[in-house]
């Protein structure tokens, strides 16, 4: 009875493994939560909303020699993960990126390089913002799946308490606002912010310091990045632009993201992800409170954005069937829109970056809150691709929150950053 | 008569320093158990909440559908559950040798081993990630067992608890023609029991909390995930409000059974810290 | 000595011999593998720039320069600095409230129930009691400020305020290991025999008089151990700070682990990271060498 099993077992196990060798397998490795990769799901598991886990397995049974591992790892360690991996030759054969780290890897040869068809459709199909993205040293490295930007987050029943109808349109016009929608404790600390500057991760600090230099007409780099330009008159003028709120009271560094759902902050600067957020935060509340608007401009409208691309490992074994997959989740007309874009519109609720997604799914992006940030694409400048791209925000980061304690002047504050920051470029451009 | 009121005032001041110190204690945990009820806006509300108004105890049933648990619990126990072994197997053999043997370069030994805990973490994740590549370890058991199979701690938490059993017991036994090993499993082993256990309690949190190498080891596959790793798949990609509740209900699923295990053993962990003889090192 | 004495360790050295490496082999096979074989490797990628991208055999030689690198870098001497002064506060507070707390426990009532309440944080994972406290810290609507606010105090910004949040931190760590070494002195006052105290009572001592001259002395063995330690354990502390600590000016709460990992995997230079990390060592082997050289000229040996 046992020896018989035992029979059994390894000839399904060895069944398996030949049924196994005839496949290609791609390793796929994304930085998305459990139910964007799994879909989200009603109270008895039936998918309402798919995951990319379902896309996968219809691409798998379309091709039954393919088969796909997804690797999801928390946004935190993703990077960590793929970098120790890589050190001993373990690749994923599939990366999703983000377009910072683009430059690192494209001078260290780990991307593979587009085919042409594939880079012809990127050009004629997605939005200039993402196309950006997506490049490194002129060439275009994988397919954008998501666009980010910023834009002015606002607290409509908080504005209309205090007489104004209008979200502020240019940066002068905040500063006069934000310190009317300031309100204080009786010991002094702030109880409801006019303006609120977020920390806590870098993008939050950067991205809208950088929208007002871009506003301002400035520039954070020479084009052939030799130079930071964070000394420019333009350049202090933005951080000036932000120290304002600080000196007339309207704002202090301690704010959080969470202090929005809660009704104590009238205006701040978001991406649209956090869209999902406020509306389980506020729930019957949110259409009467959220309201959207371009971020105040200095001198032009502008804003940042950043990319997240999908790329393949010039180390992969299977470099055609992983562009194969590509071109089928990201390209294809799958009747009106492309697979990627749905799972980012109806799932992740992140922007896709193709234009017939974008004006397929209309009912997901045209709401009050993502049609804001839609329309703002034109206006978005991408976060430049520089070697050491993550290094260089952190400084910078840090250096503002220096300013925005009071501890530097503004001046000092990005002198000092591009006294860094230039040292890092000699380092990798001449 | 004065004596006496001088006595009741202390009684009287340290139960005050304890039972406040205790309040201090529980208050997060009291928090914890508190928020794990809690609706996403109870948690951030402006108000600050000490209990949630209707209890949430839906949040440990998705919790529950949003990721298998009860796999990582599995996987959680098994890599714990063996970690513990291997290291008391490997710290109280080395511990006896540095403690009751003699042999060219033990000091020297000893003090390598006592300077491998200086070592930062850091400096291992690279090299041992290759070693278990080069074994075929990755996405295995063996690699989450394996890399913490010795401890410079335990071997020294062991060296310390050998020393204080006497030389006379041990010769007596080689007298006896028993040889080293024998020695080692019919006399040494009982003694260190309660030792044994302390150290185990140590060594079983240590691996049941532990996050980075699990993780970066296991992110392929599910089925090796040990419970924080687990847990994290929780967390969004910037964490927004929709599972942040969850994190903190699952983080209960992760705490309570700790806090059981030690409610159950403790007597024996403070038992292995009298007997360790600090006093007479 | 005796002729005999010299003749009889002889002995059992010869006896010996054999049997200490076999029992230490599996330890010795470990370290090799896994301590002896990442210490070379690190140290080699310590004197190259490798952005762990390109094989490390094509990565620039660059000598002992990243260690000079770092011994000039402002950043690095500051979460040096924060590093000590996290490491000295709370091992020294840690060690001083768990000792109180532990001569207040023995024999106290239900003294069961309270070292179990204030060991619970010690089971408890680093990066949930980051999680919690982050909660309990936060400034308008956290616990702690609410409680503060019953007594009339202005809330205070924990985790935000660049000259408070890294006290916050050690607040927490404090919080989170003083049941650890309250249980380890607990073990030691059993130790200490009765007859001790009941001899300086008779001689009139008061109990604060016992604490000073019988349980202190007694207990320096074990606190010389919690020291040690305490103290390769703090140098290192990396989950506290790195989860609690991100919305503070990062100049004031960094610590050294933190830095060394965000040059590794965010800055992607990982030689300037290895050798932040070997600098580190050097500084813990020093310092315990210290720390052991102070308890020895107070008398207490140390693990010799």
């Amino acid at each position: 009875m046992r020896k018989s099993s035992i029979i059994f077992f390894v000839a399904i196990l060895s069944l398996l493994s030949v049924a196994g060798l005839a496949k290609s397998k791609l390793i796929f490795a994304v930085h998305w939560s459990d139910y964007q990769v799994e879909g989200v799901k009603d109270e008895n598991g039936n998918v309402k909303v798919k995951g990319l886990r379902q896309y996968v397995e219809e691409y798998q049974k379309l091709n039954p020699d393919i088969e796909i591992e997804i690797q999801s790892v928390p946004f935190d360690e993703y990077l960590k993960r793929i970098l120790i991996s890589h050190t001993s030759g373990v690749i994923a054969d599939i990366y999703v990126l983000y377009s910072l780290w683009g430059v690192q890897l494209v001078d260290s040869g780990i991307l593979d390089q587009v085919p042409k068809d594939i880079i012809e459709k990127i050009k004629s199909d997605f939005v200039r913002a993402a196309i950006d993205g997506a490049t490194i040293d002129k060439a275009v490295w994988g397919v954008p799946v998501e666009v980010d930007n910023y834009a002015l987050v606002y607290n409509k029943k908080l504005l209309q308490e205090a007489g104004f109808n209008q979200p502020p349109k240019t940066w002068e016009e905040l500063v006069q606002m934000a310190p009317k929608l300031t309100k204080r404790n009786p010991d002094g600390t702030i109880a409801q912010y006019g303006f609120a500057f977020l920390s806590g991760w870098d993008s939050a600090v950067v991205h809208p310091y950088l929208a007002l230099l871009y506003s301002n007409g400035g520039r954070f780099f020479t084009d052939d990045f030799t130079e930071c330009l964070l000394t420019s008159k333009e350049a202090v003028e933005a951080l000036e632009a932000q120290l304002k709120l600080f000196k007339n009271g309207a704002t202090d560094p301690a704010a959080s993201v969470w202090n929005f759902p809660a009704g104590k902050i009238a205006m701040m600067i978001m991406a649209p992800w956090y869209e999902t957020s406020l509306k389980l935060g506020l729930k019957d509340q949110y259409e009467q409170t959220v309201g959207v608007a371009p971020i105040p401009y200095l001198k032009k409208p502008a804003t940042t954005g950043y990319t997240w691309f999908i790329a393949v490992d010039s180390a992969s074994k299977n470099k055609k069937a992983a562009w194969d997959f590509i071109r089928w989740m990201t390209l294809q007309n799958a009747g009106g829109f492309t697979r990627m874009g749905e799972l980012m519109a109806k799932n992740i609720g992140a922007i896709p970056p193709n234009k017939m997604d974008i004006g397929f799914f209309k009912t997901e992006l045209d709401d009050l809150y993502t049609s804001v940030f839609v329309k703002e694409l034109d206006n978005t400048y991408q976060e430049p691709n520089v070697a050491q791209g993550q290094e260089i925000k952190t400084i910078l980061m840090r250096e503002i929150i220096e300013a925005w304690n009071g501890r530097k002047t503004a001046e000092k504050a990005l002198s000092d950053a591009k006294t860094k920051i230039d040292k890092i470029l000699a380092e990798f451009y001449k | 008569m004065n004596k006496k009121m001088m006595r009741v005032i202390l009684e009287i001041i340290r139960y005050t320093v304890i039972v406040f110190g205790a309040f201090w204690m529980v208050l997060p945990f009291f928090w914890l158990f508190s928020a794990s009820l809690m609706t996403p806006q109870e948690l951030m509300s402006d108000i600050p909440k000490w209990l949630p108004e209707k209890p949430q105890w839906n949040n440990y049933l998705q919790v529950l559908k949003r990721v298998p648990i009860f796999t990582y619990y599995k996987n959680s126990l098994v890599v714990a559950g063996s970690v513990t072994f291997l290291v008391l197997f490997t710290s109280s053999m080395a511990g006896y040798a540095f403690a009751k043997l003699r042999f060219c370069g033990r000091r020297i030994l000893f003090n390598f081993v006592l300077s491998t805990m200086m070592f930062p973490v850091f400096i291992f994740l690279i090299p041992v990630y290759y070693l278990m590549k080069l074994f075929g370890w990755l996405n295995s058991y063996l690699a989450l067992i394996v890399p913490f199979a010795v401890s410079g701690y335990g071997i020294f938490l062991m060296r310390q608890f050998v020393m204080t059993i006497p030389d006379e017991l041990l010769d007596c036994a080689r007298l006896d023609g028993a040889k080293e090993f024998k020695i080692y499993s019919v006399i040494i082993l009982p003694l260190l029991k309660p030792a044994l256990a302390t150290l185990a309690i140590l060594t079983f949190i240590g691996q049941w909390n532990s996050f980075l190498w699990p993780l970066i080891v296991t992110s392929t596959a599910q089925r090796f995930m040990t419970l924080p790793v687990g847990i994290s798949r929780l967390s969004l990609a910037f964490s927004t409000a929709e599972t942040q509740h969850l994190i903190i209900t699952a983080l209960v699923y992760q705490v309570v059974p700790m806090v059981i295990m030690f409610l159950y053993l403790q007597r024996y962990y403070v038992k292995g810290f009298v007997l360790s003889g600090f006093s007479n090192l | 000595m005796t002729n005999k004495k010299i003749f009889s360790r002889h002995r059992s050295f010869e006896r010996n011999m054999g049997a200490g490496y076999l029992f230490l082999a599996p330890a010795l096979i470990f370290y090799s593998l896994f301590f002896v074989y990442p210490v070379l490797f690190s140290f080699t990628v310590s004197t190259k720039r490798w952005n762990m991208l390109i094989p490390l055999s094509r990565a620039r030689n660059v000598g002992f320069s990243e260690y000079a690198y770092l011994l000039k870098d402002e950043m690095f001497l500051g979460v040096f600095k924060n590093t000590l002064l996290y490491a000295i506060i709370t091992v020294s507070f840690t060690i001083i409230i768990a000792l109180v707390l532990a001569v207040l426990i023995n024999n106290a009532k239900f003294s069961v129930l309270w070292r179990f309440i204030y060991f619970a944080p010690v089971v408890t994972p680093q990066v949930a009691i980051g999680t919690i406290w982050g909660y309990l810290y936060r400034p308008s609507n956290g616990l702690l400020n609410s409680i503060l606010g019953l007594f009339g105090f202005k809330p205070v910004y924990w985790l935000t305020d660049p000259n408070i949040a890294l006290f916050s931190i050690m607040a927490t760590a404090v919080w989170a290991g003083t049941g650890g070494s309250m249980l380890i002195i607990t073990a030691g006052l059993k130790n200490i025999p009765q007859d001790y105290y009941d001899a300086a009572r008779i001689d009139g001592a008061g109990p604060f008089k016992q604490f000073l001259h019988i349980t202190v002395p007694l207990l320096s063995p074990t606190l010389l151990f919690l020291t040690a330690t305490g103290f390769i354990g703090a140098w290192q502390v990396f989950d506290l700070p790195f989860t609690m600590g991100r919305n503070a000016p990062a100049k004031s709460v960094m610590t050294v682990s933190w830095y060394v990992y965000e040059t590794a995997f965010q800055s992607l230079r990982m030689g300037r990271a290895s050798a932040g990390a070997f600098l580190l060592f050097c500084v813990i082997f020093a310092f315990t060498l210290f720390i052991l050289w102070i308890f020895k000229r107070g008398g207490i040996k140390g693990y010799e």
